[in-house]
């Protein structure tokens, strides 16, 4: 029985030593003179490629995008029931066709609040 | 094969159905005030179906995902009991969020959904599903007033939450790792079949344990993982903290004693095991919520310690039970009529609550000073469910303590029994430190304090319930007794 975990025990081992070994690869090969340390201002910059950033990150989003992606979110969830419900729609028959009408009479009534309560409006 | 059962899930998807009704209708009426009607209804057609299939034998449903028994079907009475009583309290309460009322009660029904399927559930995977639909029901519920400590309230309960149900999840997946079955009953036939003697040699079985303890262990407010409980009662909606008080605690007794008690209620070394585990967080559950609760000012802190001091009680029951499996004692039906007891009593304490911090817009219980000269009849409601919860005669508390008391020093747990008669006494006082308030202090203003009829409806409904269940608790100990029936070998 502790043998089986044991194998977890090594896994861990493994990991906890993968992460920190190979941050510190860099400077073992910087001691070791193998990495050039001449520098200048295009190796310093963020990337090696692409703009400076303007500004800073934290910038307030508006939240309507929120609304959205959870709209998005309820009809990504139709297409992913309807699709394989389509793809064999006589195999299933009736029964299928009764529980995709429950299934789609929920989704539009969240549909239907959000529409009513306004979250399709920009303003 | 679905359609045939389809009856006995009656109540969850009539109660569904109709907490959708309410969300559609509130999109085109203006006229509110059906929507209380409407979901009072609801709960009725609901518990008429749970009548009407009462009598029939224990069945699972849909390959063991969900079992209709006497346990749960007394649950989910229960629940809607508590859901209705809820609903009634709210009747002052809603205005506070005018618009959103159709939300509110929608939610309300969609979180009794989810703790009805939750009590009946016999599936790790539907425990689970059920388990959520309840919570984040109530994630919204707690913070419906929109203010500062409602949000903080709603984000700690949000947050906390999702640690619970991921150590439960984590629980959960070694049990499902060590068996290969999601079912109860499968997990139960795998574990009494194991060839070992102890816990130690089957680690899997020990972690996959203690973090189902520690994961139902947030639902019941055990502790050490009460710590979100004073933040989030002050914070939320009394009428909420009143229903996470009880429903939302009932049921996860009523999830955690059947997990317990079916799969890990034998072999006996087992249950020794996770009773032992249970019966000394009871007793540090006790002490701590009925120490910390004697400093608090704030009314419905007090009552969120409370509630923390009457689960360790309600957790001395559940180890009794566990402590009974697999002798030639009955399983006890203890707890079942304490969360009874407590339901009727904390409730009814709480409607007192609302209708008078809604009046007086305080939750502070300096405030309480002279209520018995403003309003005779909400200060005697509320003494009688502070007496209840006290334990004193002629109350259900006091049955309720004796049953489950005596319960537990037949099993050898007379150690655990002092405790809690110590923790009863302290709790006493500052029980009697609100009614002390109300009979003696001398009031702020002679300004008289008045209910709308649903609240006096819902506040006479619990009172009368906890003076029955103190007179005559022998009608409901053979329904508690049958409840509990299903765990016997």
């Amino acid at each position: 029985m502790l043998a089986q975990y044991g194998y977890v025990g090594i896994l861990l081992i493994c990991a906890i030593g993968f992460t920190v070994i190979i941050p510190l690869i860099p400077k073992i090969l910087m001691v070791m003179g193998l990495i050039p340390t001449k520098k200048n201002p295009t190796k310093e910059g963020q990337y090696e490629c692409g703009m400076q950033t303007i500004g800073k990150t934290w910038v307030q989003y508006n939240f309507r995008y929120y609304f959205f992606a959870v709209l998005f979110v309820l009809f990504d969830m139709l297409t992913i029931f309807l699709y394989p419900w389509a793809v064999n729609v006589t195999g299933l028959g009736v029964g299928g066709l009764i529980a995709v009408g429950i299934f789609l009479a929920i989704l539009i009534i969240g549909y239907l609040y959000a529409w009513r309560k306004g979250a399709l409006q920009w303003k | 094969m679905i359609m045939e059962h389809i009856q006995f899930i009656a109540p969850e998807i009539s109660l569904l159905c109709f907490a959708l009704l309410i969300v559609l209708l509130d999109l085109f009426i203006t006229q509110k005030r059906v929507l209380p009607v409407l979901s009072v209804i609801g709960a009725i057609v609901a518990a008429t179906f749970i009548i009407v299939i009462w009598n029939t034998p224990p069945v699972g449903l849909f390959d063991k995902m969900i079992s209709i028994d006497p346990f749960g079907l007394f649950f989910k009475l229960l629940i809607l009991a508590a859901t209705v009583l809820v609903i009634l309290a709210s009747h002052n309460y809603v205005l506070k969020f005018n618009k959103f009322q159709g939300e509110y009660y929608a939610l309300l029904m969609l979180s009794a959904v989810g703790l009805m399927l939750l009590v009946s559930a016999i599936n790790l995977i539907t425990i689970y599903v059920a388990l959520e639909l309840s919570s984040i029901s109530l994630y919204a519920l707690v913070s419906f007033l929109k203010d500062k400590k409602s949000s903080e309230a709603g984000l700690k309960y949000l947050i906390l939450g999702g640690v619970a149900s991921a150590i439960l999840l984590y629980g959960m997946a070694f049990i499902f790792g060590l068996t290969g079955n999601t079912c109860l009953t499968c997990i139960a036939e795998y574990v009494r079949g194991m060839p070992f003697k102890d816990l130690q040699e089957v680690p899997a079985l020990m972690i996959g344990l203690v973090l189902i303890i520690a994961g139902f262990g947030f639902k019941i407010a055990s502790v050490p993982f009460q710590m979100w409980v004073p933040d989030v009662y002050e914070g939320a909606p009394t009428t909420i903290t009143a229903y996470l008080s009880v429903a939302s605690k009932a049921a996860g007794f009523g999830v955690i004693a059947r997990v317990l008690m079916t799969v890990f209620g034998l072999p006996v070394w087992l249950h020794n095991d996770w009773a032992m585990i249970i019966a000394v967080l009871a007793a540090i559950t006790m002490t701590v919520g009925n120490l910390v609760a004697i400093v608090q000012t704030n009314i419905k802190r007090l009552f969120g310690y409370s509630s923390i001091a009457q689960a360790g009680y309600m957790m001395v029951g559940l180890a009794a039970m566990g402590l009974t499996m697999g002798t030639k004692e009955n399983v006890t039906g203890g707890l079942i009529f304490f969360l009874l007891s407590y339901t009727l009593t904390n409730l009814g304490a709480f409607i007192a609550i609302i209708a008078i911090s809604n009046k007086i817009n305080s939750d502070e219980i300096e405030d309480y000073n002279g209520m018995i000269k403003r309003s005779p009849l909400l200060a005697l409601g509320l003494t009688i469910c502070l007496i209840s919860l006290a334990g004193l005669p002629p109350t259900a508390g006091l049955i309720a303590k004796i049953y489950i008391f005596s319960g537990a020093v037949n099993m050898g747990l007379a150690w655990l029994v002092v405790i809690a008669v110590i923790n009863s006494v302290i709790s006493a006082y500052y029980y009697f430190k609100i009614a002390k308030a109300m009979w003696l202090g001398t009031p702020v203003t002679e300004e008289k304090v008045d209910a709308s009829w649903p609240e006096w409806l819902a506040l006479a409904a619990c009172v009368v319930g906890v003076l029955a269940l103190g007179v005559v608790p022998g009608l409901f100990m053979n329904l508690t007794t049958a409840a509990v029936r299903i765990f016997g070998i």
